[in-house]
């Protein structure tokens, strides 16, 4: 472009500075007459500006072949809850004005029954619901408790303190029966040992010290964190040739990165 | 585009606080703005963001907008190319330090810009190859400088009349024209370049 300015000429009555001007009147279709005439001789003719127009009507023509983009679903919610958030003349306009009565009742529904029916229309809840349920009719069945012995159950005081007096001595019956079990065995197993001979006692587990197959190795210390300064032996065999191997310092030093 | 009237009632009652008359601006500007912003920024994200800003803008400055000193399009696309240029403005810096291919345009004796552009085989399919056509003219405009993006966008993508850009850019008609000439031809130039073997 600055060199098209540089070797600006005049061509068929118009110079390339004005042709510059009509171009987009050109283009756009308002030029007409002897103005027109002008400008596609002055755009044969000038070599300057006559590439000008084939490429200025090229990049025309792409761009109007692009097609609108569509926005975002959320575009529009995301602009009304960034501007509706901030503190503005309508917010406070908003704030100023009346705001409608509401009763006790509609206060409590829509702050806790409404909340609390949402939490109970869960299916993930009402399963929850189901499975409990399942769970202590099985239960009750299996304690041998019928629904309709719950009816006759009485709740008067003298009753209930019944109730509990023999549940208690109920309780205090097994404990001594299961007393008495275990103090029956216990004599049976003291009497059987006394009869049986005495059995070899397990196996060291010296033996077992390179059997690596049945149990773990004792975990060894390999924390780098610790000081070396404890003296190494090497553990080299102490036949008699080499039982005065000298001792051998061994300091580690610490990395300091 | 807009009945001033209709437009200018629906402002007041916006100022007054009528929420519905602020949905009814979002909902009407959203999409153009939106296209503005994602022609010049390039990116889906950023023309997201770039939007949002423009409408929080709006929203805190609507009420200095005056009916009489032009049309509300005019000055909500004023916003728009404002907020365009902070954010150029902003991101130029990082555009710096990105890689070569990225700032060679900005040179003269750089890597001629249709060669950036990559040489995209046609293929069978019409809908794919018009939309790789498309991805390939929206990648060379990005390729523009700013003055001359905004100009053609303003004039061949939202077809505002040359005053009304003058007014949004604020440089004379003589100087709009100017641009936009020398942007479609650029862009011409890049794009005849690159498809030169398809045409």
């Amino acid at each position: 472009m600055p060199d098209r300015i540089k070797n600006d000429h005049t061509s068929n009555g118009i110079e390339c500075n004005e042709f510059d001007l009509l171009l987009s009147d050109a283009l756009d279709g308002v030029l007409s007459g002897p103005e027109l005439d002008r400008f596609q001789a002055h755009a044969r003719t000038c070599k300057t500006c006559g590439p000008l127009l084939a490429e200025a009507e090229a990049g025309r023509t792409w761009l109007k072949g692009l097609t609108e983009v569509e926005p975002p679903a959320s575009l529009v919610n995301n602009i009304l809850a960034s501007t509706t958030g901030l503190d503005t003349q309508r917010l406070r306009t908003m704030a100023r004005a009346p705001q409608p009565r509401v009763s006790w009742w509609e206060h409590a529904q829509a702050s806790f029954l409404e909340p609390m029916w949402a939490i109970v229309r869960q299916p993930r809840f009402a399963m929850s619901f189901g499975m409990a349920f399942f769970a202590l009719s099985v239960g009750l069945t299996v304690a041998g408790v019928k629904p309709a012995d719950l009816g006759q159950i009485s709740l008067r005081p003298s009753a209930i303190r019944r109730t509990y007096y023999n549940t208690q001595a109920r309780v205090v019956r097994y404990v001594d029966n299961v007393r008495a079990v275990y103090e029956v065995q216990a004599a049976l197993r003291g009497i059987k040992r006394n009869i049986t001979p005495a059995e070899p006692g397990p196996a060291k587990q010296k033996e077992h010290k390179n059997d690596t197959t049945q149990q773990p190795e004792q975990k060894q210390e390999r924390n780098y964190s610790q000081t070396g300064e404890k003296l190494i032996l090497a553990s080299a065999p102490l036949g008699p040739s080499n039982r005065d191997l000298p001792v051998v310092s061994v300091t580690t030093y610490r990395r300091f990165v | 585009m807009e009945d001033v009237q209709v437009v200018a009632m629906l402002v007041r009652r916006c100022i007054a606080g009528d929420a519905a008359a602020w949905e009814e601006i979002v909902q009407t500007y959203n999409r153009r703005i939106y296209n503005i912003c994602y022609r010049f920024a390039g990116s889906g994200d950023d023309a997201q963001d770039l939007t949002q800003e423009v409408f929080i803008k709006m929203y805190r400055t609507l009420s200095s907008y005056d009916s009489s000193k032009g049309a509300f399009v005019t000055w909500v696309t004023t916003i728009t190319r404002n907020l365009l240029v902070d954010h150029f403005r902003k991101s130029k810096q990082d555009r710096m330090t990105d890689s070569m291919d990225s700032t060679a345009s900005d040179h003269e004796d750089a890597q001629p810009l249709s060669e950036q552009i990559p040489d995209q085989s046609a293929p069978p399919d019409t809908r794919v190859r018009q939309r790789e056509v498309s991805e390939t003219v929206h990648h060379a405009l990005g390729k523009l400088s700013p003055e001359l993006r905004e100009a053609v966008i303003l004039r061949d993508l939202q077809d505002m009349d040359y005053r009304e850009i003058a007014a949004v850019l604020r440089v004379p008609e003589g100087t709009v024209k100017s641009r936009i000439n020398r942007g479609r031809a650029e862009l011409g130039r890049l794009l005849q370049r690159t498809y030169r073997q398809v045409m």
